[in-house]
């Protein structure tokens, strides 16, 4: 009876943390975990957390002027990226995955460009792959779509690129790597062991560092969930974008339109109720939660040099954090380019940049105001769907895959 | 793994997408039937290299873990 007791608790974790879940289960739980953020305060984002991180940094140090940056613990997004990261931790962890993996100097260096990328793409054209993408289609932005357009164009360039290097340049991607820290055999039961401890440090932590602040505290605990999640299901918004250029394969693609379909109810639903708005004011201001200032020049331009430096670096801004804390050592340069970057380009770069574009190419639209809320879910599901045609007939055919 | 193989692809440190990448050129360069190795340390090749040899008809043949990095064995078609 014990044995089989035993057997059914094995069982049980294994389910969670033997193998890889699949990206869609992944971004299924992503989903209902963005929609909770929204109904807490506002949508899930990654970029926010590489500012709020540098911002800091660059205050520490007293370079740039920077006074009054939000402490870590006391900015949203600073907080739901850093969680986030510890949530990974926690599953590569308890799933025996992690270790610290050192690539070769030369990938190490593409990491930190990528980073300098991606800190460039999503300042200057307001928002990431999850921020400007996952959540701002179903925050119903126009912008979102021309931002996504241009993760596509980045990503297909980058790819090229990759795939020159690989030629032309076989010493950037080959040379010496070491791996430390990996679990081997029963010896690596010290993993899951850390993991549990850490788990319950977090939890602890977290309540008694929040205890007035409600919002802080589901950041922190959504955050950590998030982590978790992203890592165990490996859910990677750049495999989506690049994935159709190089293997073909549809899985990844198919895996982001679920994640934004559940996603795109759950925000419609609350835009158009006005959930936890008193006056027609209040709905109004959370109706354009997450609009911005971009359609469609801007979000193109941003998504374009986004795209590059999350194919170079191997993942996009929340990509980069789950991998930080799996341990993957291209990805800590990646996200020290992002860190060091963002401020930089915020406060002297976006700007000039901004002030340089014509009004029509930065406007702000939210898209019911044109075609209605029930036109605009339409509008979405249509392209949504010319997407998942696309990549089925390019996965049966491979017009455009490389490989 | 009781395989002969044919050449032996070095990815270790590697992370998506190099070692797919590495993994198609080289096994475009082989004959039909040699057997490639890949020494791989990215979590995700587990899944990615599978898929990968299913959808290109290329057969794979199984994947040891050794703790610090897995070795992976494809037959090419």
């Amino acid at each position: 009876m014990s044995e089989k007791k035993n057997r059914a608790w094995r069982q049980l974790w294994n389910t969670f943390f033997g193998k890889s879940w699949p990206m869609w289960v992944g971004g299924l739980i992503l989903a209902t975990l963005n929609i909770c953020l929204f109904l807490v305060k506002s949508p899930w984002g990654g970029s926010g957390t590489y500012i709020n991180w540098g911002e800091n940094l660059y205050q520490a140090i007293g370079i740039f002027g920077l006074k009054n940056i939000a402490p870590v613990h006391h900015n949203l997004y600073g907080l739901l990226g850093t969680m986030t990261l510890l949530g990974a931790l926690l599953g590569a962890l308890l799933s025996r995955e992690f270790a610290l993996r050192i690539p070769p100097a030369g990938e190490m260096l593409k990491g930190f460009i990528g980073g300098i990328f991606m800190a460039l793409g999503c300042t200057l054209g307001i928002g990431c792959t999850v921020g400007g993408f996952l959540s701002g289609i179903p925050a119903l932005n126009a912008g979102a779509i021309f931002i996504g357009l241009g993760f596509i164009i980045g990503a297909w360039l980058a790819l090229r690129y990759l795939l020159w290097e690989m030629e032309k340049l076989p010493k950037m991607s080959s040379g010496k790597s070491l791996t430390i820290l990996a679990a081997k055999g029963k010896g690596g039961i010290w993993q899951p062991m850390l993991g549990v401890i850490i788990f319950a440090f977090l939890l602890i932590g977290a309540s008694r560092l929040f205890k007035n602040d409600n919002v802080l505290t589901w950041f922190a605990i959504i955050g950590l969930f998030l982590g978790l999640v992203c890592q165990r299901s490996r859910f990677c918004v750049t495999r989506s974008f690049r994935e159709p250029f190089m293997t073909g394969e549809s899985e990844a693609p198919v895996a982001i339109m679920l994640t934004l379909l559940v996603t795109l109810f759950g925000f419609t639903v609350i835009k158009y109720m006005g959930v936890g708005a008193s006056t027609p004011g209040a709905a109004r201001v959370l109706a354009l939660t997450w609009v911005y200032p971009h359609f469609w020049l801007k979000a193109l331009i941003g998504g374009i040099i986004f795209g590059i430096g999350m194919v170079i670096a191997g993942g996009c801004a929340v990509g980069t954090l789950w991998r930080i804390g799996e341990g993957q050592i291209k990805l800590w340069f990646a996200g020290l380019g992002f860190i060091l970057m963002a401020p930089i380009s915020k406060k002297f770069i976006v700007p000039g940049f901004s002030h340089l574009l014509p009004e029509w190419a930065q406007k702000t639209v939210f898209l019911p105001d044109v075609f209605k809320y029930w036109g605009t879910v339409l509008l979405l599901l249509v392209i949504i769907l010319l997407w998942y045609l696309f990549v089925k007939w390019n996965e049966r055919t491979g017009k455009f895959s490389a490989i | 793994m009781d395989v002969k193989v044919d050449q032996t692809l070095d990815c270790r440190g590697l992370s998506c997408p190099m070692p797919i990448l590495k993994m198609a050129k080289a096994i475009k360069d082989m004959s039909s039937g040699e057997v490639l190795e890949i020494l791989g340390t990215d979590p995700g090749s587990k899944t990615d290299i599978p898929g990968w040899c299913e959808k290109t008809g290329n057969e794979f043949l199984g994947l040891e873990d050794l703790g610090d990095h897995s070795k992976f064995y494809i037959k090419k078609a």
